[in-house]
């Protein structure tokens, strides 16, 4: 179970990378090879590899504009990558086939709801899109696991930020993915709603899981990351596993790769 | 093909294009029969008529560089369907310039919605939407998409518009009595034509080569100012 | 296969009770019906023009109107909170995705251009009589092609930076077979023509409809894509 994660230069061969997927996809869960992504002149991400097992949960910190947010929405396939493959136990993404879906489950700052729609309407709603059939217990399930039970017949628009936030993290979990993506997940929460988040997140480590999450935020996600790792200008400017480095000594660490020191 | 070869290319192809157009108008000027009923302004038609074929050629053309553009994502696609575009966009003002004059001393109106002229003002406007779809997004790569999209549905429209307003000319009475169309056209002026639709044709793919040349060059100095940035 | 209707299903119950609850583009794309009859009246002297002349142009032009309207909104109230790109990274097929949008939309238009067929019936004195059943059937085929290529434009105008004022320019020039077709079948309807005497254009106006569906649900894909 040896994980490689390296920043890899922006030269790296389609063709070497893909070969890197293959001669890894033994146990990796979450796989990305030589990932590059453009807007126009810009370069958001600049070459990122990965390789992600069972229980994993890797941190990904940077500055605003690091491309994070791009990292993740090509992990997500979401976003087409300019360059090089993401796999989900060795399924490629952006296939016709769209299985790999039902094994990724993502959460961001913005909630993906319907704020017509209630609680419980919202769920049911992306339960069908998922294709899950056992939506009368896995819906009460998912609420009682978030705190949300209570404002199942709430319309959406009327929880505060915090348990939308939960009814968004109930979402992206209902159909129990494999890989769980976190996109700065903590914006805008008050203290309260920050705890149930991390309650529910440390659930998610339960071995199962591959979690990946990005934020700029120092405070959030080191203390539940086995791994982590800084992106800046797009690429993994540093990364390692998690060796209970406390806050003060990381965020100075952290500071070192960001102005280039480290 | 490399830039050169291109160059070269569209170089040859226009000199023999621009040869051509000196014979063409020789030819529609001193050797082909004047037409009865209209006159002299009936000699537009071997510009008028070319240029409108050569509008179709580049939808249909940039059309289907788009659908593969979609399928193989390579940029060379998508340049070869904005280059046609473009030049379909000039022949089709040539028609909408040649249309009109022609119309206001045969049929004593600028405007009149006979079915090709009506046609290729709305391919004009497609020409000009697909422009501002790809001038109006921040990320070059969903302009190009989007573009793709126009000019695919654009062209598989066209047979619908064509036969929708020949259907709605047909419920007007023509304003003029005889008009050369079909086979019926004596021989010299359907030899004139046919000339005329192969030197637009040169014109264009002479054209073309020359802009794509030109859209290769400005992709690579983008790539060049990128990484020596 | 039972998946995929389930999905479509699920988008199109989706819209449709957003819809129901805010009555946002219906009570719009209504009123608008409501006052282009009023205005339209207005417009016409009757000295010199026989409104049932004219009605069926209108009725289309108010259609097209309208369904810009509301159909032009379509991706911009999927905007808020991002739902919408948690509809993309479902397993939902993106055909699938286009096919329920469409559907939904087409419920809408359809049914503003039943509200406009009677207003416009009522304004202007129409005796619509034995074709009652065609008219219906033909503004049917009309609103559908409409939502196809609304639909799949707007997804594109909502993507630019332009947004919806660019939906206008590309719809229209595509529309004019749909507003040709339209308009000569329905005048000739409301005329108290035999039906077999338009049957050639609502076959076209079915086959552009058909054709404006397969090319949203093929295409639909490269403009959602990111």
């Amino acid at each position: 179970m040896t994980v490689v994660v390296s920043a890899s230069a922006h030269t790296l061969g389609v063709d070497e990378a893909e070969q890197t997927v293959l001669a890894g996809s033994g146990g990796a869960v979450l796989q990305a090879a030589g990932l590059c992504r453009e807007y126009g002149t810009v370069i958001a991400v600049d070459g990122i590899d990965l390789s992600m097992n069972e229980g994993e949960f890797l941190t990904v910190f940077g500055p605003n504009g690091a491309g994070k947010s791009t990292l993740l929405g090509m992990l997500a396939g979401a976003m087409r990558p300019t360059a090089g493959s993401v796999s989900v136990r060795g399924k490629p993404l952006l296939s016709s086939d769209t299985d790999w879906r039902h094994r990724i489950g993502m959460l961001s700052h913005k909630g993906f709801l319907y704020g017509r729609l209630t609680v419980e309407e919202n769920l049911r709603f992306y339960g069908k899109l998922f294709g899950l059939s056992d939506l009368d217990e896995r819906i009460p399930a998912r609420l009682e696991q978030v705190g949300l039970t209570q404002r199942i017949r709430f319309e959406a628009r009327q929880l505060s930020h915090g348990m939308r936030q939960r009814l968004s993290l109930a979402r992206a979990l209902l159909h129990d993915p494999d890989v769980v993506l976190l996109d700065e997940p903590y914006t805008g929460l008050d203290p309260s709603a920050a705890s149930v988040l991390r309650d529910v997140l440390d659930e998610l480590k339960d071995g199962r899981r591959t979690v990946v999450m990005v934020t700029h935020n120092l405070r959030e996600g080191l203390e539940m990351a086995t791994r982590l790792a800084v992106q800046v200008a797009g690429r993994f400017a540093w990364e390692g596993d998690n060796q209970g480095l406390g806050r003060k000594d990381f965020e100075r660490h952290y500071h070192d790769v960001v102005e280039g020191r480290a | 093909m490399s830039t050169a070869g291109m160059r070269r290319g569209g170089l040859v192809l226009t000199v023999l294009g621009l040869l051509g157009l000196i014979t063409l108008y020789w030819m529609s000027f001193f050797w082909v029969d004047t037409e009865v009923n209209q006159g002299v302004v009936q000699r537009i038609f071997y510009v008028h008529v070319p240029a409108a074929w050569t509008s179709f050629l580049a939808i249909g053309f940039a059309a289907l560089a788009s659908g593969m553009y979609l399928w193989l994502r390579d940029d060379r696609l998508d340049r070869a369907a904005l280059c046609a575009i473009e030049g379909g966009l000039v022949f089709a003002t040539l028609v909408l310039i040649t249309g009109p004059l022609w119309g206001k001393i045969a049929w004593g109106t600028y405007w009149t919605w006979e079915p090709r002229l009506t046609l290729t003002l709305l391919l004009w406007f497609i020409f000009v939407g697909y422009f501002m779809v790809r001038n109006a997004t921040e990320d070059p790569e969903k302009g190009k998409r989007f573009a793709a999209v126009v000019a695919i549905v654009g062209a598989l429209d066209i047979p619908f518009i064509h036969l929708s307003v020949v259907w709605f000319r047909s419920l007007h009475p023509d304003p003029v009595v005889a008009r050369p169309d079909g086979p019926t056209l004596p021989v010299d002026m359907l030899l004139t034509l046919l000339f005329g639709v192969l030197v637009f044709s040169l014109l264009f793919f002479g054209l073309f080569l020359f802009r794509y040349a030109v859209e290769g060059l400005r992709a690579e100095a983008d790539l060049r100012a990128r990484s020596a940035a | 296969m039972s998946t995929y209707l389930t999905q479509v299903w699920a988008i199109v119950w989706k819209d449709l009770l957003l819809e129901i609850r805010s009555r946002e583009r219906i009570a719009a794309m209504g009123a608008f019906a409501v006052l282009a009859g009023v205005l339209f009246n207005f417009s016409i002297d009757t000295t010199t023009t026989r409104p049932e002349d004219v009605a069926a142009g209108l009725i289309w032009m108010t259609l097209v109107f309208g369904g810009l309207l509301g159909v032009g909104r379509t991706f911009h109230l999927e905007a808020q909170d991002d739902a919408f790109q948690g509809v993309l990274m479902s397993p939902a097929p993106k055909d699938a995705v286009f096919l329920a949008k469409t559907t939904a939309n087409f419920a809408l238009l359809y049914a503003v251009s039943l509200l406009v067929l009677g207003v416009f019936s009522l304004f202007f004195g129409l005796n619509l009589g034995q074709n009652l059943g065609w008219l219906v059937f033909v503004l049917g085929l009309g609103s559908l092609g409409f939502v196809a290529l609304g639909t799949l434009f707007a997804a594109v105008s909502t993507g630019t930076s332009m947004g919806e004022t660019l939906l206008p320019v590309l719809v229209f020039p595509l529309l004019v077979p749909m507003v040709i077709y339209g308009v000569g079948t329905t005048t000739r309807l409301i005329d108290g023509r035999p039906f077999s005497e338009v049957e050639g254009n609502v076959r076209m106006l079915g086959a552009f409809a058909l054709a404006a569906l397969a090319a949203g649900a093929v295409l639909f894909r490269y403009v959602v894509e990111e």
